[in-house]
């Protein structure tokens, strides 16, 4: 340490001073995080990590006398996993997903593209607020007002009636089930896509523009690969309402094929069978985790045979 | 840039206006056909009536609900924006060990499907003396919720920039101090956009709440249940009623999260 000039018996104090206020210093600063942390930490644990937590403790407990009991048995699973229904839901709720993210996908890029590179910021502003709306309002009344329109006697039924055409069957089928996740999907999804491609430079489209390239190429080698995160970001929120809706399969289709939410709150409500609901659940959860996975051993795979 | 009237640019207008009916479509089909006198909402309309609005509104159980909602919705939108803002907060200021943890656990509920966090809820809550009450329900929208109100607010914290605090701190203030006349007042209009978007978030949701609230039913809990039993006129009613609230909660809280933008 370097001599100070000053008088020693001046400084001295002040720096023990210093030193004193550096542990307090490190205290105080500890303060903060605690105070703030501490009720938020708790909170998330008690409510969310438990929860889920538990529901994975009680996929290996029992149902005697429908009371539920503590144990270690995997029955549960073995019964689940080896059950035709449960087969059977899991893929046809996993494919449908599937259709709904791609298609979500598909719809919403054209609206997208419009919003963040054609309109000016005013009325960029107002769509962006308009598709906000449909995210936070009744998701489970819309739903009711496709019944309503797609209905045997709906709304286009009566229409066609009136135009001399044969009524259709609209309601219950896999059109009516994609119609419902799209009023849960597009909005956001729409919204995702517009952000994405509003955080691309302008300069990159203009230069390609200016090379020749337009149109689908355009879209295709330049928007797409630019702006991938995004996609992937929209595609798995499209994949992951669509994946555990209850609204539009119980009420667009019936509950026929019931999907693994329909599967849940069946074997929950009927048979009071906790144990086998909470495996399905903790399958439904595990999968966009393996699915993170092998995406990530993929990536490391092709890295390593490429080095 | 090309002229803006090109074949191209028109039909991706018209492109744009079909999918912002489609996306309309449902909510004008509940709208327009509450006022109608007919029992099942079909063409041709059978007439204006307030028939159904009116049916609704003395129906005892729709505003047993809709007190429900009310108090639910005011107990998520509080505790949501006030664990919004700690996490929002504390991701700005400070690093510390197993903040990522933290902001995961506090970002990742609404990515999780309703119907396994409603029944996680309902197998860990039936353990404790809150289970099948109103609380049971504000505690499980809150854990939905805080998500967006800590997205909200450590948005507008990006603007704010880390010298005004410090700069408070190197005039005498204290942390406490520095939150109280710095922090609050620069997010202020986030922190109320928050609130209103967390209460629109716990009033749009059903699914957790059917499953945890026993017999205390919410709003949409009681359209769910409108709607599994026989066609009933009154849910275009009450629907209309929901909608004009959940929108207008999204409306405010659009409008404060553009002023907080607008003042900088």
């Amino acid at each position: 340490m370097t001599i100070p000039l000053t008088p020693t018996s001046a400084r001295q104090p002040q720096q023990r001073g210093r030193l004193q206020s550096m542990t307090g210093k490190t205290i105080k600063a500890a303060i903060g995080p605690l105070v703030l942390g501490l009720p938020l930490a708790l909170w998330q644990i008690c409510f969310f990590v438990l929860p889920l937590g538990f529901l994975g403790v009680v996929t290996f407990w029992q149902v005697r006398n429908y009371r539920l009991q503590p144990a270690f048995v995997l029955d549960n699973w073995e019964r689940m996993l080896g059950s035709n229904a449960f087969q059977r839901a899991f893929v046809h709720t996993f494919s449908v997903a599937a259709i709904a993210t791609v298609l979500a996908l598909v719809l919403a890029w054209p609206a997208a593209q419009t919003i963040a590179l054609r309109l000016s910021p005013r009325a960029r502003d107002r769509w962006i607020a308009f598709l906000i709306l449909p995210i936070f309002s009744s998701y489970i009344l819309k739903v009711y007002a496709w019944q309503v329109i797609l209905s045997p006697q709906g709304i286009i039924n009566s229409l066609l009636t009136a135009a001399g055409v044969s009524s259709l069957n609209l309601l219950g089928g896999a059109l009516s089930l994609q119609i419902g996740y799209m009023t849960l999907t597009l909005p956001a999804v729409t919204l995702i896509l517009t952000f994405a491609l509003l955080g691309l430079d302008r300069d990159i489209i203009d230069a390609a523009r200016n090379l020749g390239c337009k149109g689908p190429t355009l879209i295709t080698s330049v928007l797409i690969p630019a702006i991938r995160p995004g996609i992937i970001f929209a595609g798995s929120t499209a994949f992951l309402l669509a994946f555990g809706d209850y609204g539009s399969p119980v009420f667009l289709t019936g509950s026929n094929p019931p999907t693994l939410s329909i599967l849940i709150v069946d074997t929950i409500k009927s048979g009071s069978q906790w144990p086998r609901a909470s495996v399905i659940g903790v399958t439904m959860l595990a999968l966009p985790a393996v699915g993170f996975l092998i995406v990530t051993m993929v990536k490391w795979l092709l890295k390593r045979t490429r080095a | 840039m090309k002229s803006p009237l090109s074949l191209s640019s028109v039909m991706s207008f018209i492109y744009l206006a079909c999918l912002a009916l489609f996306i309309a479509a449902p909510m004008l089909v509940i709208v327009v056909f509450s006022f109608d006198a007919n029992r099942f909402p079909t063409l041709p309309w059978g007439g204006f009536s307030i028939e159904w609005h009116k049916a609704a509104l003395n129906d005892p159980m729709i505003i047993a609900a809709l007190r429900n909602s009310a108090i639910v919705g005011f107990g998520t939108a509080t505790l949501a924006t006030i664990l919004g803002f700690c996490a929002a907060y504390l991701d700005y200021r400070y690093h510390f060990f197993g903040k990522r943890a933290m902001m995961i656990a506090v970002a990742i509920p609404p990515a999780v499907p309703v119907a396994i966090l409603g029944m996680a809820m309902l197998a860990f809550l039936s353990r404790t003396p809150i289970f099948g009450s109103p609380t049971a329900i504000i505690v499980s929208h809150t854990v939905i919720a805080s998500s967006f109100a800590m997205a909200l607010i450590r948005l507008r914290l990006t603007e704010l920039g880390p010298d005004l605090e410090q700069a408070a701190w190197n005039l005498g203030a204290s942390r406490a101090q520095a939150i109280r006349l710095i922090v609050l007042p620069f997010c202020r209009p986030s922190i109320m956009a928050a609130f209103f978007l967390s209460a629109a978030v716990s009033f749009d949701e059903f699914m957790v709440a059917w499953f945890v609230g026993g017999v205390h039913e919410t709003l949409p809990v009681r359209i769910l249940n409108m709607l599994q039993g026989q066609v009933n006129p009154k849910i275009n009613a009450i629907g209309t009623v929901v909608l004009a609230i959940s929108l207008t909660l999204v409306l405010i809280a659009q409008r404060l999260a553009r002023t907080g933008k607008e003042t900088r």
